[in-house]
């Protein structure tokens, strides 16, 4: 057909211009298959035919009557709006049609709702479906599957923010911990050396200096609150409350001892005590008594 | 839902009914309910009209499975249509599909044709005399991708819902009749169901028809009406399938005929594969072309001599 050869030529001619229009990849990702690229051509063919009055004929052919009840046709149009929808922007193109047939929906009820036909599915009605209870079964699993697999990341994000809020605190108090620790030592430090330069003769006044430094810092208070006893060395534990368990575990401790301490009592049967030194004979003088004996020498 | 008696015997019995029940009864016309006393004078549309639409689908015979599975899709949406064996390549395909149509009794077609098993050309046929368009179908997206998570009842009569450029021209017009005509069932076909759960939306987008198809869901206690404040919670879930058709030629007779419309902005994706492979049959040569050109670029610009090119030569 000559009309089909002079098509062919002037799109040769015109693909100078053309854009592309980029293929449906959507924002979604459905598909892979999805790379067609369909080109646009800038300028239209000239030769292209359009015959509006035979277009316009086949309209009334095939059209209905004119007086045919809205409820064969179910058409409803709606205005797309004045801004032309981008087609590459996927969003915006599904947007698009999600509100246009949100639209026509809600105007189609209102037209059904007067005209006062069911069109609403009742709960208990029952029938086949256009996609089988298979196919939706797996449609539910991938969709609980993907919250499951959101869920698991946000928990694993907070558990990660909170490791690390705590990593933050803990370095925190150490560092406090350390600087208190340096403080009291150095505050130590400046005590000893006070009494040093002032002298040790004047214990009175030395002493009296001691309280000062003890009422101004509150550096020298252990773990007990505060409790001074006059005449006391730190790191004298001999007013301590004592509990029953810690004596309970104190002696547990000292049966250990006995036992494993120091190499326990078999690691001391090859060892010389100071009679045994002297005693090249050498053999076993009876088990018990002797272990016993270098026991109780000690 | 086998209903035994014929529908159009109720439908003949309605009309005369309707005529001498009890005065009272008002009239039902497209504006709402009117009061038969006040249109005495007005007639009925004569014949009562009945959607007698039946679609043949049919396809080629080298289709891919990404086709047929939507041509299946199709043939569950569409309660009203009949899906036939595949349809021989190389016979002249006017004649052949024609006197299928006929054979089975059917009042338009679906053809899809699937070429070098990569484009797939759709065919939307009005038998016997009516107008016929062939479309290149893209972006196909079948009911089966789990991504589309809607369900609705098989059979049920969408909700059709055009966007209003489709009344901007004459072509686009008779494009949206025959689109009313082939995708709305019929109102009271034997296998359709009640209630209306889906709605397709055609929409034109750079010249190009795009079909999508969502399932209403609305929280209501009755069949017939909608709750209080329920049309503001409508939502819709997209069931699928979803295709993008450009029309490419219209004629005036079915599979074939004089033409009456051609896309000017239609280019085969035959010529934008022929074209993509020019461009990359022309690499060679151009690298060559502009070996050359630097070439001749050095001999006319000569460079100026390094000063520290000499930096590390005594350095030995």
């Amino acid at each position: 057909m000559s009309l089909d050869d002079d098509f062919l030529e002037d799109d040769e001619m015109n693909m100078i211009n053309e854009d592309e229009a980029a293929s449906d990849s959507e924002a979604e990702s459905l598909s892979d298959s999805d790379n067609e690229i369909t080109e646009k051509l800038a300028e239209p063919t000239k030769t292209a035919v359009y015959n509006r009055d035979g277009l316009l004929d086949k309209l009334q052919d095939i059209s209905w009557p004119e007086d045919v009840d809205w409820t064969h046709k179910l058409t409803v149009e709606i205005d797309q709006g004045p801004q032309a929808v981008d087609v590459n922007d996927d969003l915006a193109r599904e947007m698009a049609f999600y509100t246009q047939a949100l639209e026509g929906t809600r105007q189609a009820f209102s037209k059904l709702q007067e005209m006062g036909l069911p069109f609403l599915r009742p709960a208990d009605y029952y029938a086949e479906m256009v996609k089988s209870d298979t196919h939706m079964e797996k449609v539910k699993s991938k969709l609980l599957y993907e919250k499951k697999q959101m869920e698991e990341a946000e928990e694993r994000r907070k558990a990660r923010d909170n490791k690390k809020m705590a990593k933050e605190v803990q370095s925190q108090k150490m560092k406090e911990r350390a600087k208190q620790k340096k403080d009291e030592i150095e505050s130590v430090k400046k005590w000893r050396k006070q009494r040093q330069q002032s002298g040790f003769s004047e214990k009175g006044g030395g002493a009296g200096e001691l309280d000062l430094e003890f009422s101004n810092g509150k550096s020298f208070q252990r773990g007990g609150g505060g409790k001074k006893r006059p005449g006391v060395s730190p790191g004298d534990r001999s007013g301590g409350k004592g509990k029953a368990a810690s004596r309970m575990g104190n002696k547990k401790r000292e049966f250990r001892d006995s036992k494993f301490g120091h190499g326990g009592r078999k690691g001391l049967s090859k060892q010389n005590t100071a009679e045994t030194t002297n005693d090249f004979k050498g053999g076993f003088r009876g088990g018990k008594a002797g272990g016993g004996n270098k026991r109780q020498k000690r | 839902m086998g209903k035994k008696r014929k529908h159009s015997e109720a439908e003949s019995a309605a009309p005369p009914k309707k005529d001498d029940s009890s005065p009272e009864r008002p009239k039902r016309t497209l504006l709402g309910w009117k009061d038969k006393t006040q249109d005495a004078e007005e007639t009925k549309a004569a014949p009562e009209f009945r959607n007698k639409e039946k679609v043949l689908v049919t396809c080629s015979r080298r289709i891919s499975f990404r086709y047929r599975h939507l041509m299946l899709n199709i043939v569950s949406l569409l309660p009203h249509c009949k899906k036939d064996s595949k349809v021989e390549a190389k016979s002249s395909k006017g004649a052949t599909l024609n006197e299928l149509v006929e054979l089975k009794g059917s009042s338009s077609c679906l053809f899809f044709e699937c070429r070098k098993h990569k484009d797939l050309y759709m065919w939307m046929v009005k038998s016997p005399s009516g107008p016929s368009v062939k479309f290149l179908v893209n972006a196909v997206h079948t009911m089966e991708e789990l991504k589309l998570t809607g369900n609705h009842l098989k059979g049920s009569r969408p909700l059709l819902t055009f966007s209003s450029n489709f009344d901007k021209d004459v072509h686009w017009k008779l494009l949206k009749e025959m689109l009313t005509q082939v995708f709305g069932i019929p109102k009271e076909h034997r296998k359709s169901k009640p209630y209306h759960d889906h709605v397709f939306a055609f929409s034109i987008v750079d010249d190009h028809i795009w079909f999508r198809n969502y399932q209403i869901s609305v929280p209501h206690n009755e069949a017939d009406k909608v709750a209080r404040g329920g049309l503001d919670k409508m939502t819709l879930v997209e069931v699928g399938p979803r295709f993008c058709l450009n029309p490419i030629k219209i004629f005036g007779g079915s599979f074939g005929g004089p033409t009456l419309y051609e896309n000017p902005f239609y280019v085969s994706p035959n010529q934008i594969r022929a074209l993509e492979k020019r461009n990359k049959a022309g690499k060679f040569a151009k690298k060559i072309k502009a070996k050359t050109r630097k070439k001749m670029h050095e001999i006319s610009n000569p460079l100026e001599p390094d000063e520290f090119a000499d930096m590390w030569k005594d350095d030995e």
